[in-house]
């Protein structure tokens, strides 16, 4: 794979909805180029496309018309299991209710993707911890998602996302159920991670705090992109 | 993945909700259980009535005197005699004829009452009619010594007491139904340990010689006859003809007969408990289904959430799936337990004991037979089962669209 291809490419991609007779369209062709290293905001009004780009882009959803490339590979020819090891390998997902397994703990949940890829118990615990204790959730590995703040578990999400190492992180308004002070938490340690590790994000906001915090900003409205906004910080993640 | 963790993630489902899962466990254990009780109490009793069968030898037909009996038609006051054993030896297919004389006794015991028979009958053709029978100490009774007995084992170490009743050369004393005062005998032998024939137990037996009975129960006539015939199968044609000669005179107690009449009790219960293990493995199956839909349904977010992780379709399916082999191991476990359990129970309950044609107690309760593989498929049925059962809601579960169920609520 080349390595000047960019994290995320879409070229023409439409969704199309089909309830009943109905056809529903969500996203009417949109080309966007994510680079490598690049935290990206997707904002718009509810019903503009934006969680289905998301999907898209996080291999979760094909499009009806349309190519994705995610880092130069394109999407079409990979089958359902080649998508499962894309999204496992080079993908993380952060939601905005965490969506943690109630009955695993903290610890057990930040494991699972490398469960799905075999990695021996105490390598992968090991690994998760360490990562459980960066992003501050030390001691509480143990826990189980029910006896942890909105915040801490959106951290477990967060770790989870990242135990892989993966090169994109798709996070669908991450910040939504927290407040103020626990999403400048988050937002500080995604920044953090995207300067230290490169990894690429896609965040899907409403929150403005949110979307000044990274280098561009996408708007969406009716399946087509509105516009697009660089930010100054862009300098900052290059050095 | 590995198996391990898919069986670590298995059991911490099942955990998670633990009255289903315990239910549907047992649903599939009593299925599993009642299939083991099944076969090994009803082996277990063919078994049985085999080695009964076999000890008196499967070419023996039991005439017995039918008089003070209530046959059809009235009391018979028929009485078999020497005459008979010429009549009988007459007879196309029999072989040898020999005579005895039986009567209940009842054996006043340190621990109890000995519900046993005393019976005459030539010395010489006792280890003949019953095989493998031997002495444990001491010398059989001789022919003209009235008041000498060999004993069954069970008479001279009574179960169940420690202490020995009777020893050789020592006297024992018998009640017996019309002697007033009951009688004693001078032990000269001991028999080994044998068990029970056609429902009579020859450790609970005292043997004194035809001679001596005869003198004892002050009647030439027999209480009934052994007869040889020359094959087993010429059992069946000499009950024909013995029944047709004397009617309701007599009553007969055919080896082979009692066996097939045994096989065919056995053989519908076979059948009987068979459909209700079957119905039962059916409804645990069902149930098994059940669960699991209601189990898929209710974790389609969580399913959504692997597939966001990477997990491809087939690893979903083999969680859900190791989640239905968890349960059909505990399922086997407890099934083959409670199976065990049960065919004693059953075992109990099946005809193999009762009074013998010698009378007196005797017979053995059926006695369940396990063979390593009814254990093994008492243990892996329940398994096939519940992984059949659930390949269907786990293959649904596989095939969840990702999208649609990460937005579940």
């Amino acid at each position: 794979m080349p390595r000047s291809a960019p994290a995320v490419q879409t070229v023409d991609v439409t969704k199309v909805y089909r309830v009943g007779h109905l056809d529903y369209p969500a996203l009417k062709g949109i080309n966007l180029k994510i680079d490598r290293g690049e935290l990206t905001a997707i904002m718009g009004p509810s019903g503009s496309g934006k969680s289905t780009l998301l999907n898209i882009i996080g291999a979760l959803d094909r499009p009806t018309s349309g190519r994705v490339l995610i880092d130069g590979v394109d999407l079409r020819k990979l089958g359902e299991d080649g998508l499962a090891l894309l999204r496992n390998k080079s993908i993380g997902f952060v939601y905005q209710s965490f969506n943690l397994i109630q009955r695993l703990t903290a610890v057990e949940n930040v494991e699972m993707p490398l469960i799905a890829r075999s990695v021996p118990e105490q390598v992968r615990r090991s690994r998760s911890l360490k990562l459980m204790s960066a992003v501050g959730l030390k001691g509480k590995s143990r826990k189980r998602p029910n006896e942890l703040s909105g915040g801490e578990q959106q951290r477990v999400a967060i770790a989870r996302a990242l135990v892989t190492e993966p090169a994109l992180v798709i996070a669908d308004e991450p910040t939504g159920n927290l407040d103020s002070k626990t999403t400048l938490e988050v937002l500080n340690y995604i920044t953090q991670v995207n300067k230290a590790m490169g990894t690429t994000f896609v965040i899907v906001t409403h929150n403005p705090e949110v979307s000044e915090r990274t280098h561009r900003v996408v708007t969406l409205r009716d399946g087509l992109i509105e516009k697009e906004q660089h930010l100054e910080r862009i300098d900052a993640y290059t050095k | 993945m590995l198996i391990s963790d898919m069986f670590k993630l298995a059991v911490k489902a099942l955990v998670d909700r633990k009255a289903r899962s315990v239910l549907t466990i047992l649903g599939i254990a009593i299925g599993s259980a009642v299939i083991l009780a099944l076969i090994a109490s009803s082996s277990g009793l063919s078994a049985g009535v085999q080695s009964q069968v076999d000890r008196i030898g499967a070419n023996t037909l039991i005439v017995r005197s039918a008089a003070g009996f209530y046959a059809s038609g009235g009391q018979t006051s028929y009485q078999l005699s020497q005459d008979d054993v010429r009549i009988l030896k007459s007879f196309q297919g029999v072989v040898d004829v020999i005579p005895f004389y039986s009567k209940g006794i009842n054996i006043v015991s340190g621990s109890g009452t000995i519900q046993g028979s005393l019976q005459g009958v030539d010395p010489n053709q006792l280890f003949k009619l019953y095989k493998g029978l031997d002495l444990y100490e001491g010398v059989l009774p001789s022919l003209y010594d009235p008041a000498a007995a060999a004993i069954g084992y069970g008479i001279a170490f009574p179960p169940g007491s420690t202490a020995q009743l009777a020893d050789v050369n020592q006297m024992l004393s018998v009640q017996i139904s019309g002697v007033k005062g009951g009688m004693a005998f001078l032990v000269k032998g001991i028999l080994a340990q044998y068990g029970s024939v056609l429902f009579s137990n020859i450790d609970d037996t005292i043997f004194i010689s035809l001679q001596s009975a005869q003198i004892l129960f002050k009647t030439p006539y027999y209480t009934g006859f052994y007869v040889i015939t020359d094959t087993p199968d010429d059992v069946a044609s000499v009950q024909q003809i013995i029944q047709t000669y004397y009617g309701a005179n007599v009553r007969l107690i055919g080896a082979s007969a009692i066996l097939s009449s045994i096989q065919s009790i056995t053989g519908q219960m076979t059948v009987f408990l068979g459909s209700i293990g079957a119905v039962s493995m059916f409804v645990a199956a069902v149930g098994i289904t059940n669960t699991m839909f209601v189990s898929v349904m209710e974790r389609t977010r969580e399913i959504g959430v692997l597939k966001a992780l990477g997990y491809r379709p087939r690893q979903i399916m083999s969680i859900f799936l190791s989640e239905a082999v968890v349960t059909g191991i505990i399922g086997g476990i407890v099934g083959t337990m409670l199976g065990y359990v049960l065919s004693f129970m059953i075992g109990g309950a099946l005809p193999l004991s009762g009074r013998g044609p010698f009378g007196g107690g005797g017979g053995t309760a059926a006695k369940p037979v396990f063979t390593p593989e009814l254990l093994m498929f008492s243990l892996l049925f329940p398994i096939v089962v519940s992984v059949l059962a659930g390949l269907y809601p786990a293959w649904r579960a596989s095939r969840m669209n990702a999208v649609v169920a990460l937005k579940y609520e």
